[in-house]
């Protein structure tokens, strides 16, 4: 066993999302034979509370071999391709005002006035998530498995963003940079738990972890039975409370209005998500937990969260052009309505997931108060 | 586009962290030396050219300086992402000259090069801007640090450690180190920047020092903090048994020689550990990442420095934040840095008043000067307000320019600077503590863009390099 905060966790011991979300699917359908075996004689269920630590976490895209069923017309430019449209390489002689930072204004101060560029929406009825508004819209997707109703508009924006997708920098890199630097680490706790395998009233509670993922020795998968310490001095934004219930050993939340996630990338930056109507539904064991976790995501903060977590530049190594993808979130979004436009803020979505068990070390002193000079 | 953020409300404890009486400054709370403090870092004496001194500066310690005073600077390669650019090592070329650069690199990926540059009618050279520490026709080396080098136009430049040497014109009064600095803004994707040059600090081999946004940290030579205790009396360690399976006292070789601030206390036969002045060092068994300031939350303990930057204004906080403390307005808001070099070859400086304002306004509001007041607002300060420290001063600006305003200009403002660069607030920042703006602009904030001035970060290295 050894821990982990290298670069040592390679793409390949993660499954691709198709496969995981297949793998997560038949697991919710497989019956109940390993949560079954989770007693308090031998599971980490101690109290009624066993915590997990997130060790892998993908936005929702349903994806086929070629992208032709979902992405007919091939993936979206980003911001090279755009560049070249806009400011041809035709010998006219141009200012770094009217090109590079007037892209730069664009990206950091986002419109929904129209372009010239078609933006690619994925197309069909399958994808991943929940759903969210208990409705079975025209617009809502289905899951390979037959599941109505889905609600996932953020897949219709990123399922043809080359980024977003299992061959992107940003689906890969989201995960190697939460696996390393531990600002980004998410723990939940399940506590009033009587069994692992039905309870229909059980406490989820979010929490930032501190520690290092624990490994086995090759680096490469996460094993469960480390410790997070929860950190409640700086990490009290990422507290949040869920009520669920565990039924045949999938555990599903109510939503919570309004939730904070951390997920900080590199280059010492430590943003987060902001996820309105969080919910997860979660398949259980005593030693991992994986399924969705599901909500509606700001736009704003969203598209905050892409432009200072990845430059330019790096938007560019997965063609995703940052207002590009605003438009399309804008023109998508379908939940909380701003109160006076009547515009939708958020835009309904869903990351796969995956934790491993952990035990969880609360700090044995009261959370330290902000400190002022005044 | 705003941040959306609850309002919740937010209390503030007005407690403050009290100071330590020893030498060496507590980390928490206060994060600055006491203006009576003369704590300043030492150097190893080392043989320089006739007209050179070493001047002890606020936040860079000691740094070269000619003989009127002016900080020397060295601007070594780097590597960006399509090229590299500066002075290559020990290469005894100069590649800042008198040459005015009209187009981009295209070194700051993903744009092109060939942009022609903005006001190109005020653009100076990179010799204008960093003047060569010019070498008499008959100087000769000193040692094997100091050099002199060929420039292209048959002048003779100093070099150290095989560096080009320059001033800045940034610099105006001995001291003044406003040019570059080894402590800000330097991570992820900045430009290729200017660094003050130095004499090697006087730590042991065991030991090195860590340039932070608020001093030297002393750190062992894996990089973890080094710490010092109340409890220990001058020259003696009361670190019982106990209190050694949380701290690990820095065993200075047998070898070892006392010299300066620097001396050897013997614990017990045989074994010996190293003291600043006068207090023992001691590692802290539970950091678990170099850098640390973890070991100053245990009362009594504090992390040692050289030295450290003089306070910022008084009316200044401190406040918690998602992964450590940031410093803030009176009103609890986070300051930012804004830095800027653009893709010139010559990599100058576009973040301060004097220079062209075109990059910091697309950032912050595409080009619109009152989008910018509202997205990074400056903060205000009253017009004769100073501050212990030399690095914050007080501004005149025109906000809708951003340059320096005219005696009696309407419309300008007093505002804080740091280095001789206002800093900023973010609009949607809502409560004490936020620190949203972080990260904003190209490259993370670090290449024309916005920083949050971080004092603490328990996960990163933001107050760090």
């Amino acid at each position: 066993m050894k821990r982990s905060t290298t670069t040592s966790v390679r793409k390949s011991s993660v499954a691709s999302l198709a496969l995981a979300a297949a793998t997560t699917m038949a697991m919710f359908g497989s019956g109940t034979a390993s949560a079954a075996i989770a007693s308090e004689a031998v599971s980490p269920l101690k109290d009624g509370r066993i915590g997990y630590v997130l060790t892998d976490r993908y936005w929702a895209v349903y994806e086929t071999k070629d992208s032709k069923t979902e992405c007919p017309q091939g993936m979206n430019d980003g911001p090279r391709e755009q560049f070249k449209i806009l400011f041809p390489d035709n010998g006219t002689k141009r200012t770094v005002l009217e090109t590079q930072l007037k892209r730069e204004g664009d990206q950091w101060h986002p419109s929904t006035s129209p372009e010239q560029f078609t933006f690619k929406e994925a197309k069909g009825d399958l994808s991943y998530g929940m759903n969210l508004d208990g409705k079975v819209g025209p617009n809502d997707f289905q899951t390979p498995d037959g599941q109505k109703g889905i609600d996932n508009q953020l897949y219709r924006v990123i399922g043809c963003i080359a980024n977003y997708r299992s061959s992107g920098t940003i689906y890969h890199f989201e995960n190697e940079f939460m696996r390393r630097y531990d600002n980004t680490r998410v723990v939940i706790e399940l506590s009033g738990v009587d069994n692992l395998t039905n309870d229909n009233d059980v406490t989820v509670t979010t929490y930032r972890g501190l520690d290092p993922l624990v490994t086995d020795a090759t680096g490469n998968s996460f094993i469960p039975g480390g410790t997070q310490r929860i950190d409640m001095r700086w990490g009290k934004d990422y507290i949040a409370t869920l009520k669920g219930k565990i039924v045949d050993g999938v555990l599903t939340t109510e939503p919570i209005d309004r939730a904070e996630v951390p997920w900080g990338v590199t280059f010492n930056t430590s943003g987060y998500q902001v996820f309105r109507g969080m919910r997860f539904q979660l398949k259980l064991t005593p030693q991992g937990a994986e399924g969705v976790m599901a909500g509606y995501v700001d736009v704003d903060d969203f598209t905050h969260h892409l432009n200072t977590s990845w430059s330019t530049h790096h938007h560019s190594y997965g063609q995703l052009s940052s207002q590009s993808e605003y438009r399309a979130m804008r023109r998508l979004a379908d939940g909380y309505p701003d109160p006076k436009t009547g515009a939708n803020t958020a835009i309904s979505s869903a990351v796969t997931v995956k934790f491993t068990q952990v035990y969880i070390e609360r700090p044995n002193t009261e959370p330290k108060t902000i400190v002022s000079k005044n | 586009m705003r941040r959306l953020r609850s309002l919740a409300p937010v209390l503030l404890s007005a407690t403050l962290c009290a100071l330590a009486g020893a030498s060496v400054q507590a980390a928490t709370g206060e994060y600055w030396q006491s203006p009576t403090s003369t704590d300043k870092e030492d150097y190893v004496r080392a043989p320089m050219p006739p007209g050179f001194q070493v001047i002890a500066t606020e936040l860079e310690g000691p740094v070269f300086a000619d003989a009127k005073g002016r900080t020397l600077y060295t601007w070594p390669l780097k590597n960006l992402r399509n090229g590299a650019t500066g002075d290559r090592k020990k290469s005894g070329v100069s590649t800042c000259d008198d040459k005015v650069y009209q187009e981009t690199s295209g070194y700051m990926s993903p744009y092109p090069p060939g942009l022609l540059l903005p006001e190109l009618d005020k653009r100076p050279s990179c010799q204008q801007v960093w003047p060569p520490v010019v070498a008499a026709a008959d100087a000769k080396p000193v040692g094997k640090k100091w050099t002199i080098i060929d420039r292209k136009d048959g002048t003779k430049q100093w070099a150290y450690d095989g560096l080009p040497l320059y001033i800045s014109s940034m610099d105006h009064k001995p001291g003044d180190v406003l040019g570059g600095t080894r402590g800000v803004g330097r991570g992820g994707g900045s430009g290729v920047v200017r660094i003050p040059a130095g004499p090697t600090p006087d730590i042991p081999p065991e030991l090195a020092m860590e340039p932070t946004v608020t001093g030297h940290m002393l750190v062992n030579h894996k990089g973890y903090s080094v710490y010092v205790s109340d409890k220990d009396a001058p020259g003696k360690s009361n670190c019982d048994a106990k209190c050694l399976t949380q701290w690990s006292p820095i065993i200075a070789p047998e070898t070892a020689k006392e010299q300066g601030e620097w001396t050897v206390i013997e614990r017990s036969p045989g074994v010996k550990q190293w003291a600043f002045r006068k207090q023992p060092l001691y590692t802290y068994i539970q950091d678990s990442r170099i850098h640390s300031l973890s070991g100053s939350d245990v009362p009594g303990w504090h992390n040692a420095y050289t030295q450290r930057a003089l306070p910022p204004p008084k009316e200044f906080t401190v406040q918690d934040s998602r992964i450590g403390q940031v410093l803030a307005d009176s009103h609890g808001k986070t300051i930012y840095i804004y830095s800027c070099t653009d893709d010139a070859l010559d990599q100058l400086a576009c973040d301060n008043p004097t220079t062209t304002q075109v990059y910091r306004m697309a950032i912050c509001g595409n080009g619109d000067p009152k989008v910018c007041q509202e997205t990074f607002p400056y903060v205000p300060a009253a017009a004769d307000a100073k501050a212990e420290s030399r690095f914050w001063t007080v501004m005149t600006i025109d906000p809708n320019t951003g340059h320096l305003a005219t005696e009696g200009q309407p419309g300008a403002m007093h505002v804080w600077a740091y280095r001789d660069r206002p800093v900023y607030t973010y609009g949607p920042d809502r409560r004490p503590g936020d620190a949203d703006g972080d990260a904003f602009g190209e490259f993370n904030g670090y290449r024309d863009g916005f920083k949050a001035f971080w004092l603490r970060d328990d996960f990163l290295d933001n107050a760090s390099l």
